[in-house]
């Protein structure tokens, strides 16, 4: 046999090999990984690479190693799943940089890491002040985390006190112009729906590049041509602004009718408008 | 503007409201905001009603104005 007809074999075997290997061992990303995961891929390249245009002659010691590298990462994984001391074992521990807000020396020598680089590792963060940090970790795989100070954390609707309405994902229903069925009977509609809520926009189907359904069922709609003004879904705050309108109104009835039973009517009705309001407020508006 | 006018007027954004917070109250996905847009259903529903009455002593009141 040719040689070149050895070595195209080989090296479409091995593509094929390596590729579900590699997915199998996972979908960590490089900057992920820990060092020794690094080499591992690294030595599965090289095997391959050497493998495929036939250095390593002896095709079953070839395969002893590749497998060795590829398996064993495989079953540490398991391993480690089941146990955490074995994780521990092979993957190190995150090492605590800092700790209520003061720098661990002894732990940034082990890791032989200068003053310098730890304030790198946190400005990389966006923080370049160190006084702002409480708690910092170095993770196994060399990626820094930092816990900020409590008066120094981006704000949430927690601090504020408010409450969020909550936003479940979005759903993608038109892409490229073709409707996606699954997505669109995931929210409880149909094609019927989309083409009312197309047509009442007057926008042809072809037309649409992109179209997104939010959790409380309103269409968010971009076109190929970005020539075309769209109205953005604006029904919520639409319908808070009017129902605002409704409960001022229903005051000033209050205020300007001279018939004492009528003005607690329209008192009450005020009143029971401005609570439902209040209740919507979270919902409409956030 | 006579009061009838202005209560009609109010009374026509309210039903568009009630309409638009029903149709919320069936679209919506999420299990916690539904009992709200129903109560707020509800609310408004109470509110036309009487406004609804309220309208019709108004008319009774004044004749002259009745109609849109």
């Amino acid at each position: 046999m040719k040689t070149w007809i050895g070595i195209l074999i080989r090296s479409i075997a091995l593509f094929f090999i390596i590729l579900m290997a590699i997915r199998i061992m996972g979908k960590r990303q490089f900057v992920r990984m820990t060092p020794f995961q690094f080499v591992d891929y690294g030595v599965i390249a090289i095997l391959g690479a050497l493998l495929s245009v036939n250095i390593i002659t002896n095709l079953a010691f070839g395969f002893i190693a590749l497998g060795v590298w590829i398996l064993l990462p495989i079953g540490f994984d398991y391993l480690s799943l089941k146990s955490k001391k074995f994780h521990d074992l092979i993957n190190g521990n995150g090492t605590i940089l800092m700790k209520n807000g003061k720098v661990m020396e002894e732990n940034l020598k082990q890791l032989r890491l200068t003053g310098e680089d730890l304030l790198r590792q946190l400005r990389s963060k966006g923080i370049f002040n160190i006084a702002d940090v409480e708690f910092a970790i170095m993770e196994t795989t060399g990626e820094t985390n930092i816990l900020l100070k409590s008066d120094k954390k981006p704000v949430t609707s927690f601090d504020l006190g408010k409450k969020v309405g909550p936003k479940s994902e979005p759903q993608t229903v038109i892409l490229d112009g073709n409707i996606l069925d699954e997505p669109l009977s995931a929210m409880g509609l149909d094609r019927g729906w989309l083409k009312t809520k197309l047509d009442g926009m007057g926008i042809a189907l072809e037309n649409v590049f992109i179209a997104q359904v939010d959790s409380s069922g309103d269409l968010y709609i971009d076109l190929f041509d970005d020539a075309i003004q769209l109205p953005q879904p604006k029904v919520k705050e639409l319908l808070y602004a009017n129902l605002e309108k409704s409960e001022s109104d229903l005051y000033t009835f209050s205020l300007e009718t001279q018939d004492p039973k009528t003005k607690a009517m329209y008192g009450e009705h005020a009143d029971r408008m401005h609570n439902i309001i209040k209740k919507l407020e979270t919902y409409l508006l956030r | 503007m006579t009061v009838g006018a202005k209560v009609k007027q109010t009374l026509s954004n309210l039903k568009g409201a009630k309409g638009t917070l029903r149709a919320y109250s069936i679209q919506t996905q999420d299990e916690e905001a539904r009992p709200i847009y129903e109560e707020a259903v509800a609310a408004t529903d109470k509110v036309i009603k009487d406004l609804e009455e309220r309208l019709k002593i108004i008319e009774y009141e004044e004749p002259q104005y009745k109609g849109y």
